[in-house]
């Protein structure tokens, strides 16, 4: 069961992070602290409207959070899921290897087995 | 550069025709990969596979067998369309190898149909790099601001 919430996780991840708009927002906002649609809307080449979009994406992700600010919401990074995030994605980068791995452990679990 | 294939080869000390059984086999496939397995491991044979629950924002993947060669070849397609024929062009391509190799068996995996799948070019290539090397651009960029946080917790 844990693998699949980690499927899922990585799911989520990577459709949050998959997007290079998205990726350049993480950037700016890691940058300047903080940022709201509209800061954001400057420094890219997508509407305001967008980047409140690909905003709701990161923040259900998990990896913005929001506060109030007057019309508009302020949005920083959340570090620590964004640091679970990287740790993830490094995983997820050997997925098949990990497949790999398990396939020789349960192989070879077996082949012990029938020579005992 | 071709972001067409994977390929990975791993050697494990067990017989071909235990490493078939555990690549090809739904009972043994839900060890290592899905946490359910639908099909018959013979070719043609059309089912899928599960991760978590379904119900609760899980995912049900379509899966095919291509090739059943026991013990040296089990292939199959998944991520196609429910619904759909797997065919070139709407899923990947994985293909187990089985050479025997000492006392053992060297496994060698395939997976194609990145390029065929005919995703926007940016997301191939995203996908591409998840599953071989990691998130370069990404992790250049944070590898030094997660430093930063370790030094801090």
């Amino acid at each position: 069961m844990s693998t699949a919430v980690a499927e899922k996780v990585d799911d989520d991840l990577w459709s949050a992070i998959g997007d290079p708009t998205r990726r350049r927002m993480l950037d700016l906002l890691l940058v300047e602290g903080e940022g709201t649609a509209t800061t954001l809307s400057r420094h890219l080449p997508v509407t305001r409207q967008a980047v409140t979009k690909h905003l709701g994406v990161l923040d259900r992700a998990g990896l913005v959070r929001a506060t109030p600010a007057g019309r508009e919401k302020r949005y920083r990074v959340d570090e620590a899921q964004l640091a679970r995030a990287v740790a993830q994605l490094a995983s997820v980068g050997s997925a098949w290897d990990a497949r790999l791995q398990r396939i020789k452990r349960i192989a070879e679990a077996i082949q012990r087995t029938g020579q005992d | 550069m071709e972001f067409g294939t994977i390929e990975r080869e791993v050697y494990i000390e067990a017989s071909p025709e235990t490493v078939f059984e555990v690549v090809s086999s739904p009972g043994h496939l839900r060890q290592w990969w899905p946490d359910d397995a639908r099909y018959e491991p013979v070719p043609g044979s059309t089912g899928e596979i599960v991760f978590g629950d379904p119900g609760a924002g899980g995912a049900v993947v379509a899966f095919t067998v291509v090739d059943a060669r026991p013990p040296r070849t089990f292939s199959f397609r998944w991520t196609h369309p429910a619904g759909e024929a797997a065919a070139e062009g709407n899923s990947l391509l994985v293909t187990f190898d089985l050479t025997p190799s000492g006392g053992g068996t060297l496994l060698k995996m395939t997976e194609t149909g990145f390029r065929e799948m005919g995703w926007e070019a940016a997301v191939l290539e995203q996908q591409y790099q998840e599953h071989v090397t990691g998130w370069d651009f990404y992790l250049a960029r944070l590898a030094p601001y997660v430093a930063t946080l370790r030094v801090r917790s």
